[in-house]
């Protein structure tokens, strides 16, 4: 499963989507999650760099995985996600900076596939940024954290890749095309 | 508001009558639930009960728990029938029932919304059983007052059931009894009514029997015909015109206008299925190597090619043929003659599967099994497996042998069991297994196997990704991941088809755009999670439905010749298996405690607390 886990994380970094160090990647299996460490680089993700930890509640391993763990939690418990992508996309964390509530896309696909991009609130690691995220994937395939990054959920790690690139791409669109009218 | 519907019983007059004739009506009133307030519902809810044996009619308003838990169509049908079926009971005797239902968006603006559910004890299988048809005939029965109708007992003699516009008839069908579909529905459509009925199979009770409305949709699995027919009842036609309900039309015109973006866009929602039908299925799936072919002995046909849709589009005067707002229209008819075409799970059983390269002789097939009304899934499957059996490459010898109600009428199982070669029944808990080999398709097969209705392409409907790779291409050949998938696809599944809407449109719809377009048309708010989950209630009920008839987690499994030579790993497949039951929060194939509270199913799964204590 690591080795899934380390080609979408090259993946991500290659795309620009964030860097190196900032943002996790995690799947489920069975009443488990397989999640990226705390401090790792998702560009060299080895075996190493991810650790299992129970579906249900926190344990002892939570110490040295990824510090948004308690929002993948969350994200498994209250919905059917098999996969989750927490990103730091650079054009989405700016169109969530000058928007509120949600942004709609302006691109076809960003229109056919997300209809709307919420954006929620909450500071990082915190029971109540994991309450909001989940809440608002228990209806969206994606969402943005004001200030801070995008979560996507997916049947299957691409299907959350997807999703995050979309979000950033329809973020890009949105950020551009508002400058241009702005002018 | 209190709803009033004018009902009407016929009393059954044992004299000889020409049909249709006007009999003295009697009023019944309307009899609501206990308690159940007077407030008009947006879901789902008039139910109409109609028994046979008393020549008894009853209206009423369906709880709205269980509306707003069910949603509908094979939601609704699954709860009534859990509900109102003593266990073991056999599912050919008066005791069992059959269901009727539609769902929130049948017949509404919604595409692909002309289908309905028929549920009931299989007596092929013995499990609970839904089976759907498209058409026209959903959308007539909400329009003529009902979304749902329970039918329970045996009448004496022959009846057909009528609804016209409210007002309810039993009416005698001796007349009709012995005829087959194509002359019953004739009969019967005059007047604008649309009619779902059966042939001379269900009258014989032949176990693989259909219900055919308008001529060719077939609510064809399981044997629900014979359970029609086990009741004397030869048909059942509607007509309406009523309107159907929307509780908010702006935001359903939204989100219908954003489903419609989705399937344009999808290349084989809007391109393959809409320019070949089904059959443009034949050539990629024999390019797959997971063709069935010779019984499930090869995986690949020589000849394919002249059974494929393209080479019936090249050598056949075709014209499309569409259910109630489809534009995808996949059903095909052969201009010249009139008849309908074949699809494709009905060209790979009686080609491919009988080594029949024929198209004429498939062709021919499917009119035999659309006019007796027999699944052409289960009965070409049994005639491969004849041919297995027996030698030889004639399928219409065996077939004929089917329609007309001899031991192969049983379907393959009962056949093999008999020649003490049940291996070479292709099926699961005696369901015949469709135009996928397994071997090559690894999440169908842990769908086959965990199926609640035996072998069934459509309860997972694994063919999206795996095949065709919509949303995403997965890899066929690997079981890494199947079993958190299946689960979540059999509750979507679950959910659409209790809509109801074609499975056709996940193509391109996620459970995002089916939760917003209950919402919009029941007018509260369902997310795309509580969408989901009312899916896996569904599945969970149906799981306890077939534990209560001693169905245990043994049957959860596929055919031996499929772990033959290791093709597929049994090591590995009965791993993926627990795994699966991890995900679903089941042990050994029994939903536990928490799961089942969970999901509210406390009270149904009280059987088991008193079975284990």
């Amino acid at each position: 499963m690591w080795k899934e886990i380390a080609k979408f994380g090259k993946k991500l970094v290659d795309g620009g989507y964030l860097s190196s160090h900032f943002g996790n990647i995690s799947v489920r299996v069975g009443d488990s999650i397989t999640v990226t460490r705390s401090g790792s680089m998702l560009d060299e993700i080895t075996e190493a760099s991810v650790v299992t930890v129970d579906l249900h509640k926190p344990s002892s391993l939570d110490l040295i995985a990824s510090s948004e763990t308690i929002v993948h939690r969350e994200i498994y418990k209250r919905t059917s996600a098999l996969a989750v992508i927490h990103a730091h996309c650079p054009f989405a964390v700016v169109e969530s900076l000058l928007n509120d509530g949600s942004i709609e896309p302006y691109d076809s696909e960003g229109k056919f596939f997300f209809h709307e991009i919420p954006i929620v609130t909450g500071n990082i690691g915190t029971k109540e940024l994991a309450e909001n995220v989940a809440t608002s994937l228990e209806q969206h395939k994606g969402c943005i954290v004001k200030a801070h990054g995008t979560f996507a959920v997916g049947k299957i790690l691409e299907e959350a890749y997807v999703h995050t690139t979309m979000m950033e791409h329809s973020s890009k669109i949105k950020y551009y095309c508002d400058l241009t009218k702005n002018k | 508001m209190l709803i009033y519907i004018a009902i009407y019983i016929e009393k059954f007059s044992n004299k000889r009558v020409k049909i249709p004739k006007i009999y003295k009506r009697k009023p019944l009133k309307v009899t609501l639930y206990k308690n159940q307030k007077e407030i008009r519902l947006p879901h789902i809810e008039k139910v109409l009960t109609v028994d046979l044996a008393k020549d008894k009619i009853r209206a009423e308003n369906i709880q709205k728990e269980i509306a707003s838990n069910y949603i509908g169509g094979r939601g609704i049908g699954v709860k009534l029938l859990f509900d109102m079926l003593s266990p073991n009971i056999d599912p050919l005797s008066d005791e069992n029932i059959l269901i009727f239902a539609t769902g929130p968006v049948t017949g509404t603006i919604v595409p692909l919304s002309g289908r309905h559910v028929v549920v009931s004890k299989s007596p092929l299988t013995g499990t609970i059983f839904d089976s759907s048809a498209g058409g026209f005939f959903g959308r007539e029965l909400r329009r003529s007052g009902f979304d749902v109708v329970i039918i329970k007992g045996a009448s004496e003699k022959p009846v057909y059931l009528e609804i016209d516009d409210g007002h309810v008839d039993i009416k005698d069908a001796r007349d009709l009894w012995g005829k087959n579909v194509r002359e019953t529905t004739s009969f019967l459509s005059k007047d604008g009514f649309k009619v779902s009925c059966i042939g001379k199979a269900g009258e014989k009770l032949i176990l693989m029997s259909s219900i055919m409305s308008e001529y060719t949709h077939a609510c064809g699995r399981g044997g629900l015909g014979a359970v029609m027919g086990s009741k004397k009842l030869k048909a059942f036609r509607v007509k309406g015109s009523r309107d159907i309900n929307i509780s908010d039309e702006e935001k359903m015109k939204k989100y219908v206008a954003e489903s419609m973006r989705l399937l344009n866009a999808s290349p084989v929602a809007s391109k393959g299925l809409a320019y070949y039908g089904t059959p443009s299925l034949v050539n990629l799936i024999n390019t797959m190597r997971i063709m069935p072919t010779d019984n499930f002995r090869k995986v690949h046909f020589e000849n394919a090619y002249k059974v494929s849709g393209e080479y019936i589009a090249e050598n056949y005067d075709i014209k499309k043929k569409t259910c109630y707002n489809c534009f995808i229209a996949c059903k095909r008819e052969d201009k010249k003659r009139g008849i309908e075409l074949p699809e494709y799970e009905t060209i790979a059983m009686f080609g491919p599967n009988s080594m029949n390269d024929d198209i004429e002789k498939i062709i021919q097939a499917n009119l035999i099994c659309n006019d007796y009304g027999v699944d052409t899934i289960s009965a070409g499957s049994t005639v491969s497996c004849y041919l297995e059996l027996e030698g030889g490459n004639d399928i219409e010898t065996p077939l004929k042998e089917i329609v007309e109600g001899g031991p192969l009428s049983e379907g393959s199982l009962r056949y093999s069991k008999r020649k003490g070669k049940e291996g070479s029944s292709m099926s699961v808990k005696g369901l015949e297994i469709p135009g996928y080999d397994p071997r090559g398709v690894l999440g169908l097969a842990l769908s086959y196997a965990t199926s609640n209705r035996g072998a069934c392409h459509l309860r997972a409907y694994m063919v999206a990704p795996e095949i065709l790779g919509k949303p995403k291409l997965i890899d066929r050949l690997s079981f890494s991941g199947k079993s958190g998938l299946i689960q979540i696809f059999q509750n979507i599944s679950a959910g659409i088809h209790s809509l109801v809407m074609c499975q056709f449109s996940s193509f391109a719809l996620s459970e995002e755009e089916y939760s917003n377009l209950l919402s919009a048309a029941v007018g509260e708010k369902y997310t795309s999670e509580e969408f989901i989950r009312m899916g896996e209630r569904i599945y969970n009920l149906e799981r306890l439905f077939n534990i209560r008839e001693d169905i245990s987690y043994s049957h959860d499994t596929l055919p031996e010749r499929f772990f033959a030579e290791d093709r597929i790993s049994k090591e590995e497949f009965d791993s993926v298996l627990d795994e699966y039951y991890v995900y679903r929060g089941w042990n050994k194939g029994v939903p536990t405690k928490e799961k089942l509270d969970s999901l509210g199913l406390k009270k149904e799964a009280k059987f088991l607390v008193e079975r284990d204590s």
